[in-house]
């Protein structure tokens, strides 16, 4: 198989098993549900076959695989090409989406078990993972939007999968609105640097290649557009509203969009502008300070919440708030490799929880979850190895990538930055453990129903990753060689820690940790504590940003709507419309006299032309008589 | 087979086809169904011929021995006489529910349009006045019958007089033009008036000039612009639906060979001499027709007023037309083939839906088609959106040719001009989507039968479509890019 075959066939292979389920889904009534089953996880096995030799190659051979589909556009200088590439970012990025995805897809079935709209699921599911495929895989940001905009639309469609409750649309609605204005940033952003470097090709290559043309000002502005389309998908301050309520839809699209994949995608597009963000350090110490307050935000949020779905959905947009915190500062390399970590145990996590949903009657208030520990011996324990490798705990993976985030965080000096860290991680431990330790550690019992092996079997595969994933990265210090990030090569700020200062960083660090999931067990392990936590208060309330948002925001613009319905939209435009019709048909009326049905008339009316271009004629001509 | 043979064998099958028609149709044996099945497969047999010829370019004069070089048969001429048989079948095929419905298609019927075809097909090979006039004349009186088949109803015989009178009169012109041209040219060959146009001065041209513009009122008659079209409405009203359909699409396209080639071969040198009438008629045409077609309550009367609207846009496309830059003609032919193809699509709906039958299809009667015949309403739907002008049909794509042609040639005010008059145009198209649609229905389940009929509207949408969006990215099937290079071979083959 020639290269661009493979990357055509793994892209392409979920759209086309979409296509099919689509199509049976709307044509068939009563297919066999294991028909959607075998053929999604066709799709998807395949892509993920494909990614894992693909990025052997990129890894061990440094081989760069492209694809020429086609020429989209052709106007003058402005081509767009509909090419791919894999180069050693695109591949570490399908290295961990497609396994992944394909994991969900298995979980998936299992959690879907039944459902009426089964074929409408996984026929929206493979459409995502085509679109995350093309957002990663573009050769040029103006295929990669495509892709951008295609996960935004299938993440909305799955927020909004049982939309017979108006509540889940609206939600839907709030993702896709919220992810717009990020989007507008990001095409204003594209279409800049085409009015700066375009003639020079729109391609990544082209585009790093040049932004060296562009001036300071208009370099900063750029980037920041950039990052507001981040903030937008990977769900930061301000653009954040949605990811909470995007937990309305089903475990598995939590697992797979709104943890390890299409929220990660607004890193891996300041990582994919890594040697711009070099360029711009104001806007890059902005992201840095951003991806803080988010982080710490989430996470001060996250201890008050009692929907265990909404626990986890906080706890992304702080572990996101971290990457971008490593992005800020320039170790764009640390950042994927948390990103890699956080996919395997986030997912994770969602899973665990969809299993505790599923085996319980669709409960999320962890108040009524109490005591499942004994009937579900098998999830427990990996929901305990999932809590621990978030909390950083040594040896698992996110010990080695959060460490490498601190140590960065710690030797590029901003303090502020290290210390809002080192906070929000400790806060991590305690809502995180909060949720372990009241679920499971209680003197009441639950009996669950139990679930199915195409549930717990994907499990298990992401936790033997989540406990080893970290050996990609060995820092030095434990005798690794930090092998990702020379196999992804990407403008890394080098950041020199001596290795006393790192031990010393991981050991306060770990004590802290420890010492904090003591406390959280005192406080709640076999306690009521919890039912005493009030549901009112300023941080259970997440500070009151929705409605804060609703009122700056959602109202005037509201407000604003009503105004230009009422007076520019039905005043100005449709009576100007409406009369323009009016007049014109009056002045028809008043022409159709002539249309009388009389041939004498007629006649004359082409005599009249006849004549008029005769005296024409005789004018111009006139000279030459 | 040489391409002089199918010059030869396409008139001479549709003439001959007539006549064996003529006399059978006498016979007891003669059932409609024949007449028609035989109309049918003279029609497809002459155009599988004249098709095998379009694909390269070519330019024969035909036996000059007998003709004396009055007859050529060039790409050009093969092109149209392809869309004329291609639309003349398109327009049988889809009126066989109405034909069968009626009683007034009797085998003169069939007789009279395959004798307006072979005028047309010879038409379009003229390349002299005279034998132009000949064969003009022979397409107008078959059709002037044509109008008038229905004995029984007023309004087709009114009609019928009408155009019959006017047609006359509107001939007389050409003969006088003719005459005049001849008188200084001593030639109605148009190479040859060619040549003396080229070899003189402007003063001993003066009687061309003067003769030129009697030729340009009778073409402006046939193609119905402003002042001179104002039969239009009364004839397309009284003409039955399927005549309606075939003068609007076919007819016009023939004159408009004629009008292109004598354009290309003799006009183009007073080409600044002409083009502010031609302008000024442009202009009124699509005021004028525009008015009309805004305030018809009838579908049929509103698309026989928005057809002198298309008149003027081709128009628009005439005047662009200069001695070195030829885009405004294949601008022309490209969107004498939208057209025709959306406007017997359209007229061809409504003869469907009206089975036959003699009332005025107004708006209202359209009212909720959508809903219960959707693929009626989704063909009629596209050939609207592509009548208007909307992106991702062929109308599209032909406006935009005869607008960038316009601003090409530095009449960007005129490309405004047709630009606004397509927005007008919306209007009253558009009333038809939204009474196909938005209106509750009136119709209680109507069978209209005829799946042929039907299947041939569907496959008009789809050329539609196809034109407007087709690549041969997919499949090969020949779409914009084809067409775009026929029109080219075309023009060029004119030998200019």
């Amino acid at each position: 198989m020639s290269d661009s075959l493979i990357l055509n066939i793994l892209l392409l292979s979920p759209l086309l098993s979409a296509t099919l389920i689509f199509l049976l889904n709307i044509s068939i009534s009563g297919v066999k549900q294991y028909i959607y089953t075998s053929l999604a996880l066709a799709g998807s096995g395949i892509s993920a076959l494909l990614a894992l030799y693909l990025s052997y190659f990129s890894y061990f051979e440094n081989q760069v695989f492209t694809s020429h589909l086609f020429t989209w556009l052709s106007i003058e200088d402005f081509i767009v090409e509909v090419a791919l590439k894999a180069d050693a970012l695109s591949s570490f990025m399908i290295l961990f989406i497609a396994p992944v995805s394909f994991l969900i897809h298995v979980y998936a079935s299992g959690y879907m078990n039944k459902d009426k709209s089964y074929g409408r699921f996984f026929a929206y599911f493979n459409l995502f993972i085509f679109f995350m495929f093309l957002l990663v895989l573009a050769d040029n940001p103006i295929i990669m939007f495509i892709g951008w905009e295609g996960v935004g639309l299938t993440s909305y469609a799955l927020i909004g999968f049982y939309f017979e409750d108006i509540k889940n649309t609206y939600a839907g609605n709030k993702a896709f609105i919220a992810n717009r204005v990020g989007d507008f940033g990001f095409l204003s952003a594209l279409m800049l640097l085409f009015l700066e470097i375009g003639s020079g090709g729109m391609s990544f290559d082209a585009i790093l290649s040049n932004i060296g043309q562009i001036e300071a000002p208009m370099l900063s502005l750029i980037a920041f557009l950039l990052f507001v389309g981040a903030m937008g998908k990977s769900a930061q301050i301000p653009l954040f509203v949605w990811l909470p309520d995007a937990m309305a839809g089903p475990t598995p699209v939590s697992a797979l969009i709104h943890a390890a994949t299409m929220v990660t995608a607004g890193v891996y597009m300041v990582a994919r502008f890594a040697p711009l963000y070099n360029l711009t350090f104001d806007v890059s110490l902005f992201i840095a300070y951003i991806g803080a307050f988010s982080a710490l935000f989430a996470a001060i949020v996250a201890t008050r919440q009692f929907d265990i779905k909404k626990i986890l959905a906080y706890s992304t947009m702080s572990q996101l708030g971290f990457m971008f915190m490593a992005l800020g500062v320039g170790a764009y390399s640390t950042a994927l490799f948390h990103m890699f970590t956080h996919a395997f145990f986030k997912a994770l996590l969602f899973m665990g929880a969809g299993a505790i949903i599923v085996a319980f009657h669709h409960k999320q208030d962890i108040r009524e979850l109490r005591g499942i520990k004994e009937s579900m011996p098998a999830l427990f324990v990996m929901i305990l190895i999932a809590t621990l490798t978030i909390s950083a705990i040594p040896p698992l993976s996110a010990f080695f990538s959060k460490d490498a985030i601190m140590s960065a965080l710690y030797a590029s000096g901003h303090a502020p930055l290290f210390l809002m860290a080192f906070t929000a991680s400790l806060l991590t431990v305690f809502y995180m453990f909060r949720l372990v330790f009241v679920v499971f550690y209680s003197n009441t019992k639950q009996v669950g129903e139990a679930n199915s092996k195409s549930m717990l079997y994907p499990m298990t595969v992401l936790t033997i990753f989540s406990i080893f994933a970290g050996l990609l990265n060995m820092p030095e210090i434990f005798g690794g060689n930090l092998n990702m990030s020379n196999w992804l090569d990407i403008a890394d700020k080098k950041f020199i820690v001596t290795h006393f200062d790192e031990l010393m960083l991981m050991s306060i660090n770990t004590l802290a940790i420890i010492g904090v999931i003591f406390y959280t067990y005192k406080r709640y392990a076999y306690t009521n504590t919890i039912d005493k936590e009030s549901e009112h208060t300023l941080v259970a309330n997440k500070f009151y940003i929705d409605e804060i948002y609703s009122a700056v925001v959602v109202k005037p613009l509201y407000a604003l709507s009503i105004l230009f319905d009422k007076h520019i939209s039905n005043n100005l435009i449709d009576n100007t419309i409406h009369n323009l019709a009016l007049y014109y048909e009056k002045l028809g009326l008043l022409f159709s006299g002539f249309e009388n049905g009389n041939v004498r008339n007629y006649a004359l009316y082409m005599l009249v032309g006849a004549v008029s271009g005769f005296i024409y004629l005789y004018v111009l001509l006139r000279a030459a008589l | 087979m040489t391409n002089e043979l199918i010059a030869l064998l396409v008139p001479a099958l549709l003439l001959f086809s007539a006549i064996f028609i003529l006399l059978y149709g006498l016979s007891s044996s003669y059932t409609k169904q024949k007449g028609y099945t035989i109309t049918l497969i003279t029609l497809f047999l002459s155009f599988i011929l004249s098709v095998s010829t379009i694909t390269e370019k070519h330019s024969i004069d035909v036996l000059p021995d007998i003709f004396n070089s009055m007859l050529v048969y060039d790409t050009f001429s093969a092109t149209f006489i392809s869309l004329f048989l291609f639309g003349g079948f398109l327009t049988l095929a889809i009126a066989k529910s109405f034909i069968d419905k009626t009683t007034y298609f009797t085998h003169e019927s069939f007789v009279l349009l395959l004798f307006s075809l072979f005028g047309m097909v010879i038409l379009s090979m003229a390349k002299e006045l005279l034998t132009a006039f000949i064969a003009l004349e022979i397409a107008s009186m078959s059709v002037y019958v044509l109008v008038g088949l229905n004995k029984n109803s007023l309004k087709a015989s009114e009609a019928f007089f009408k155009y019959l009178l006017l047609g006359s009169f509107s001939a007389s012109f050409y003969l006088l033009g003719m005459m005049l041209i001849y008188a200084q040219a001593k030639s109605t060959n148009l190479d040859a008036i060619a040549e003396y146009i080229l070899h003189t001065e402007l003063h001993s041209q003066l009687l061309i000039v003067a003769g030129s513009l009697l030729i340009m009122i009778t073409i402006m008659f046939k193609i119905a612009s402003v002042p001179f079209g104002a039969w239009v409405i009364d004839v397309y009203e009284g003409a039955s639906l399927p005549i309606t359909a075939y003068m609007a699409g076919v007819f016009k396209i023939a004159v408009f060979a004629f009008a292109l080639r004598v354009f290309l071969l003799d006009y183009i040198t007073f080409e600044s001499i002409y083009d502010p009438l031609i302008i000024g008629g442009a202009v009124v045409t699509m005021i004028g027709g525009s008015l009309l077609a805004i305030i018809q309550t009838s579908v049929k009367k509103m698309l026989a007023a928005s057809s002198v609207v298309h008149s003027g846009y081709l128009l628009v496309a005439l005047a662009s037309v200069e001695v070195n830059n030829q885009d405004g003609a294949h601008a022309i032919m490209f969107y004498l083939f939208a057209y025709f193809i959306s406007a017997i699509g359209a007229f061809g709906v409504l003869s469907y839906i009206s089975k036959g039958g003699d009332v005025l299809i107004t708006y209202d009667d359209l009212n909720g088609l959508g809903k219960d015949k959707p693929l009626i309403a989704a063909s009629l739907s596209i050939f609207m959106l592509s009548l208007a002008g909307f992106p991702s049909t062929i109308g599209f794509i032909g406006k935009f040719y005869i607008f960038t042609s316009a601003i090409e040639t530095g009449y960007t005010s005129l490309a405004v001009f047709g630009a606004l008059s397509a927005f007008v145009s919306i209007y009253y198209y558009f009333k038809v989507i939204v009474h196909l649609y938005f209106k509750e229905s009136v119709h209680l389940n109507v069978d209209y039968g005829y799946k042929v009929s039907l299947a041939f509207i569907i496959i008009s949408a789809f050329i539609v479509l196809w034109g407007g969006v087709g690549t041969s990215l997919l499949f090969d099937i020949p779409g914009i890019n084809e067409l775009n290079k026929l029109t080219q071979h075309s023009i060029e083959s004119l030998g200019l």
